[in-house]
């Protein structure tokens, strides 16, 4: 292994820099006392954050429908992908691969395209600005995370154990319960969690469909863009990044966070 | 097979959906991973219960594909056949079977009476803001991806966790905290000004440079709006997921080659350039494609940190479908374009990404 010399250091503390930057500023704004959004922080408080938790109804609403969309959408993009990457890992039918494109297309072209093309539909159907017309939407969108994390997961699997519960006559049922579901849910949770994280941040599909009739705490935050921006708002930014930070720490204490960025696994250093 | 990004299955993905609908007639394997189960499944079976079990399977796969077209394909019809409707006087519009709206896209309304090129040009701004911040963000990436796999598995956790939980902040809380970064009373025309710097360029003349390149007010230096700050804030969007694509590429450099053209007395600049370079370029252009199509699309950075001239077309279809000017079909036009661009650019991806990957030379 190489090792890394001082200039490599350098620039990598310069990039954690130039990545915090932003955030940090946005996170010390929160503690302002005044309406505007300093830095440094002039007067500082801890008030913002009981406004926007507790007092002030907007954001506390908005946090709620953030917390059920997030929430619903992973939990449903997470059971749709299920079958759709099992389908692909039996067999490579052009009725799987069929499945494995339609749920992969959403999230790989520009979303403000499928957001348009949702918030059409929803109209047509008599739904649009619905939570779940919203949730639905989420999901969909967000299916492609599960679907790959599931679809390394299965791949990991290894193949001796199926032949043994085959060969011990175990049903594709039985087999699918002790051997393919347990190896397999790290993959699955880690999904989830991205489905989640995702959805939580996710702004530009939720503004098509939600047609102003509700608001996540991204969408209230763009409305108030042109008022501009106040500390209350930083603390919804502090709530995101920690909520983000926990998850991905969580995904890689019980998974395999390397492997599921396509790390070589040869090299278990 | 290889341990799969997320981001590689995304590319992989993009490849299915466009193989899928038609955009792209070669129909030959998707990369290096075929699903594994086909052989070893189908001889482990035992006959009918199994079969019973695929039919029931099967059949079930069918109801999921119907659902799954209405909700993640049928969108995109729909635009295209809005996008073919007429629309009325006021902020209605009636189906239709009409290309006027294209038209309007590419030559302006009154074409052939006289042509307006305004949508082309925001397409244009799409392309150069896309362009220039995706090949930003992997220029820096790319040593902070080769940094990183060289240290222990342990320490790509920690960066994987931290470039995550950046990448996944929402687009607004990274303009709101660039917007601060920027701004006149706390950011960097606050620091021009506060150490002297300002009045520091203005003595020697480099302020008017600023001032020519619309960087600068009369009294201060301004970056907002500029070309700078949007390109800027995009780059910034997409640094984290520039390192996570190029992840995988450079985690499976193979050391043990880099320590035989170091014993052989290679210097470092030369180890990379004949040894690391030519395993990670296909990487650094599919990466730099990715990031492009992805950063068309772009819309808050661009609405606050673009000058009201140099908007995009994801902010023309914002305007159109939902915004100040509301003419859906004319919108849904837009998005076909920029629809079929991406895709367009998907698809260049993707041939890229098998034509590198026999040469992978892990395999």
């Amino acid at each position: 292994m190489t090792r890394i010399g001082w200039a490599g250091r350098a620039y990598m503390i310069w990039c954690t820099l130039f990545i915090a930057a932003p955030i940090v500023v946005v996170c010390a704004a929160a503690l302002n006392g005044g309406r505007s959004m300093l830095f440094p922080p002039q007067d500082p408080t801890l008030g913002r954050f009981v406004e926007f938790f507790v007092t002030e109804e907007v954001w506390t609403r908005s946090l709620a429908n953030s917390v059920v969309i997030a929430l619903a959408s992973a939990g449903l993009a997470t059971l749709l992908a299920w079958p759709v990457a099992y389908g692909l890992w039996r067999s490579n039918s052009p009725l799987s691969r069929a499945l494995g494109a339609a749920g992969g297309m959403p999230f790989v072209l520009p979303p403000i395209v499928f957001g348009v093309g949702l918030g059409f539909q929803w109209a047509f159907m008599g739904i649009l600005g619905t939570l779940g017309a919203g949730i639905v939407s989420h999901a969909a969108l967000h299916m492609a995370l599960p679907l790959a994390t599931i679809s390394i997961g299965l791949q990991s699997i290894d193949r001796s154990h199926l032949d043994a519960a085959a060969t011990m006559g175990a049903t594709e049922g039985t087999a699918f319960r002790t051997v393919v579901a347990p190896q397999t849910l790290p993959y699955t949770a880690s999904g989830f969690f991205f489905a989640l994280v995702l959805s939580f941040n996710e702004f530009i599909v939720m503004f098509f469909v939600s047609a102003s009739a509700y608001s996540t705490v991204t969408l209230q935050i763009f409305n108030s863009l042109r008022n501009g921006f106040t500390p209350t708002m930083a603390v919804g930014a502090i709530t995101f990044i920690l909520t983000a930070a926990l998850v991905f720490s969580a995904v890689a204490r019980f998974g395999d966070l390397p492997r599921l960025m396509g790390a070589d696994e040869s090299r278990s250093s | 097979m290889t341990g799969s990004a997320i981001a590689s299955l995304r590319a992989r993905l993009a490849a299915l959906a466009i193989e899928d609908s038609g955009a792209m007639g070669a129909q030959a394997e998707t990369g290096d991973e075929t699903a594994p189960g086909t052989t070893q499944a189908a001889a482990a079976a035992p006959a009918p219960v199994a079969a019973a079990a695929q039919d029931r399977f099967r059949l079930f796969q069918m109801a999921l594909l119907v659902f799954l077209t209405a909700v993640c394909v049928a969108p995109f019809a729909i635009v295209l056949v809005v996008s073919l409707g007429e629309p009325l006087p006021g902020k209605a519009w009636d189906w239709a079977f009409s290309g006027q709206n294209y038209t309007r896209v590419f030559v302006g309304l009154d074409w052939p009476d006289s042509t307006s090129f305004l949508y082309l040009q925001r397409l244009m701004w799409s392309f150069i803001y896309a362009a220039v911040a995706s090949v930003v963000s992997v220029a820096f990436a790319f040593p902070f991806a080769w940094l990183m796999t060289r240290g222990s598995r342990r320490s790509q956790t920690a960066w994987l966790v931290f470039l995550l939980a950046s990448l996944s902040l929402s687009e607004v809380f990274v303009v709101m905290g660039i917007d601060i970064l920027l701004s006149n009373r706390s950011g960097l025309p606050m620091v021009f000004r506060e150490t002297g710097l300002t009045q520091l360029l203005k003595d020697t003349g480099g302020f008017q440079w600023f001032r020519d390149m619309g960087l600068a007010s009369p009294r201060n230096v301004r970056f907002k709006t500029s070309v700078l700050a949007t390109v800027g804030s995009m780059s910034y969007l997409v640094f984290p997921y520039a390192v996570i694509l190029l992840y995988p590429a450079f985690s499976r450099i193979d050391a043990s080659m880099l320590e035989a053209a170091r014993t052989m007395g290679a210097r470092p600049m030369t180890v990379m350039r004949t040894v690391v370079l030519p395993q990670v370029r296909v990487a650094l252009i599919g990466a730099s494609l990715l990031l492009f199509v992805f950063l068309l699309g772009a819309y808050v950075a661009v609405t606050v940190f673009a000058d009201p001239a140099k908007q995009t077309i994801a902010v023309s279809i914002y305007e159109s479908v939902r915004g100040a000017t509301l003419n859906a079909p004319f919108g849904a036009a837009q998005a076909i374009v920029l629809l079929v661009t991406a895709a367009a650019f998907l698809g260049l991806s993707t041939l890229l990404a098998r034509a590198g990957g026999p040469r992978d030379p892990s395999h």
